[in-house]
């Protein structure tokens, strides 16, 4: 029995690889870092959207889980290096030189972080209290706290500039990343949970905490920890040597801000994997018009990319929740097996 | 309260009552906060529209009003009042009275394109700006701007030529603007110019100006840009009329 490469090993990859195991389909999992976990763990996020749980507890158990399967083959530090075959019958080549044979393939090779340095009129890499929400949410998760990185100093004031990186087309990003505003309002929280004599507040254009995450988290940190939301895009971030000072329009009430803060963090979006042109150049996929892999329908057969037998999964399609893209990897899971066991059927379109 | 209501609290359209009871309770003062149930009809649902066949104004329709335009902008950080965001909101509710209340400081952009620069919808709208001006100029809500009679003055010589005589021009300008031909400046100018030079050159530019040259064959070009600007002019007519006729509405609360 051949097995299924799934290429990544971050939530989609370990949903992936797990859900194959628990079929009794064989896989091997390719990562190229030194580690499974992903963004979760290598951007060291603090507690998770919606669970609550801290990251390293919850994506951990997904890592050991799939590390102790024996029906797992885990090749870390490795890449895909070129690519060959027919749906059932695929050869990879692996960056260690060894070649692997496969039925057929997930692809769940993730997002990158937004650069922040893209968006120079908001300050960050000019001033050293400017800082992005994965950078807050390793303060937290390492334990240190909330601090200034200038002075380590607790800060009084934090803003934080959501769609920095998102819904912009000055700069390319014409998404919305999806889950910036939630996980805002969860740092928000956090931050006001720590330093309850620190203000924080959020600026918006829109909110879009969907679903549940409107009273969870939206509105709860609003009326548990008294998040202050303005409506405005900030038009610069400045400093006068102390702190940094946030400049703007309040658009509700017209009128101009410019207030001193301790902190600013961007809520940074969600870009598309910057190997994503290799991995369409290595596995023959198409790439969605903003980079990110493309699907090749919605409803048809679940994760189906441009090249039958390749299947996509997680934020490698598009800026994803973890939960979400563990659901598409199981759905991707579902695809890829029964390719791979030759069972597939006339994809419903 | 939504953003455009605010017009109603402002201190011309309260209600004022010096001595009113209703049901023996004494009610006088201020009613600013009693707004009494009304219909709006000065909405004009076509202004959207009209603002976009001018030139620049057609990307109006992209603006989420994240007010990026204003934050950035150069006339906005000395004059409050210069607020593209919300002329924009405005304009796309169609609000043209509220918009006619700003109509003299409208023409003040000075086209720095801080907002072009900003804007994360690429609304360009240092161009709407421009659009709004010229609107508000064809409409007859504001006079011709100097700078448009400059402009036309200027394209009019080309047009007719190929070429301009600078002193026409300023001299139209002067004239038709109404201002003194003999500014200090232009004097200044004009005897540091006779100075310098040569009696030839003297000659040939006062010859300039009773014989007008042309450019050489510039006939089929001075047709192929009248056509031009009549097909652009009649463009816009014609899109200006359809945006108005599809509101029989308001046709019929005129």
């Amino acid at each position: 029995m051949k097995p299924i490469l799934v290429v990544g090993g971050g939530p989609a990859g370990l949903a992936a690889t797990h859900a194959l195991a628990n079929v009794g389909q064989p896989s091997i999992l390719v990562e190229k870092m030194d580690r499974l976990g992903g963004a979760p763990i290598f951007s060291g996020y603090a507690k998770l959207v919606p669970s609550g749980r801290w990251a390293k507890e919850a994506i951990g158990g997904m890592v050991s889980r799939v590390e102790q399967d024996s029906l797992v083959t885990v090749k870390t530090n490795t890449k895909v290096s070129t690519f060959d075959g027919q749906p059932g019958n695929f050869t990879a080549k692996l960056s260690d030189g060894t070649s692997v044979e496969c039925g057929s393939v997930i692809l769940a090779t993730g997002f990158s972080h937004f650069d922040s340095v893209n968006k120079p009129e908001w300050g960050f890499g000019l001033f050293p209290d400017v800082v992005t929400t994965t950078q807050v949410e390793q303060m937290i998760s390492s334990g240190q706290g909330v601090r200034c990185p200038s002075d380590a100093r607790k800060p009084k004031r934090v803003a934080i500039l959501l769609c920095v990186g998102s819904r912009d087309r000055q700069i390319g990003r014409e998404w919305c990343s999806k889950i910036c505003c939630t996980v805002s309002a969860n740092l928000a929280m956090e931050i006001r949970e720590e330093l309850p004599d620190c203000h924080v507040y959020i600026y918006y254009m829109d909110i879009r905490t969907f679903g549940h995450y409107e009273t969870d988290y939206y509105w709860r940190s609003q009326e548990e920890f008294k998040v202050k939301y303005i409506k405005a895009r900030i038009a610069e971030v400045t400093s006068d040597g102390k702190q940094v000072i946030v400049k703007g329009e309040d658009t509700l009430v017209k009128r101009p801000i410019t207030i001193p803060f301790d902190l600013v963090v961007h809520a940074i979006g969600m870009d598309p994997n910057v190997d994503n042109m290799t991995l369409s150049a290595v596995f023959g996929v198409d790439l969605h018009k903003h980079g990110y892999i493309a699907r090749k329908d919605t409803y048809g057969s679940m994760g189906a990319t441009s090249r039958p037998g390749i299947f996509v999964a997680g934020a490698a399609i598009g800026p994803e929740t973890i939960d979400d893209s563990i659901a598409q990897a199981n759905a991707a899971a579902m695809s890829a097996f029964a390719v791979s066991r030759e069972l597939t059927k006339e994809a419903a379109e | 309260m939504p953003i455009h209501e605010k017009s109603l609290i402002r201190p011309e359209n309260l209600k004022v009552h010096d001595k009113l009871s209703i049901d023996g309770v004494d009610v006088s003062g201020h009613w600013s906060t009693f707004i009494e149930t009304r219909v709006v009809p000065d909405y004009n649902e076509a202004l959207e529209k009209e603002i976009a066949a001018f030139p620049g104004g057609d990307k109006i329709h992209r603006c989420f009003q994240c007010g990026s335009c204003t934050n950035a902008c150069t006339i906005n950080a000395i004059e409050p009042r210069f607020n593209p965001r919300y002329w924009i909101y405005l304009i796309r509710m169609g609000m043209e009275q509220e918009l006619l209340r700003d109509k003299d400081i409208i023409w003040q952009c000075v086209s720095c394109h801080k907002c072009t620069n900003i804007c994360p919808r690429s609304v360009e709208p240092e161009g709407v700006m421009k659009a709004t001006a010229l609107w508000l100029e064809e409409k007859g809500y504001t006079p011709e701007s100097p700078s448009h009679v400059f402009d036309k003055e200027f394209s009019r010589q080309v047009f007719e030529r190929g070429k301009i005589e600078d002193t026409e021009v300023l001299h139209s300008f002067l004239v038709k603007t109404k201002q003194p031909l003999l500014q200090d400046w232009l004097v200044a100018i004009m005897w540091g110019i006779a100075k310098r030079v040569p009696v030839k050159w003297g000659l040939k530019t006062a010859l300039a100006q009773v014989f007008k040259p042309r450019t050489r064959s510039w006939k089929k070009a001075r047709a192929a840009i009248e056509d031009y600007i009549y097909e652009e002019g009649e463009a816009r007519k014609e899109k200006l009329s359809r945006s108005r006729a599809k509101q029989p509405h308001l046709e019929a609360a005129e």
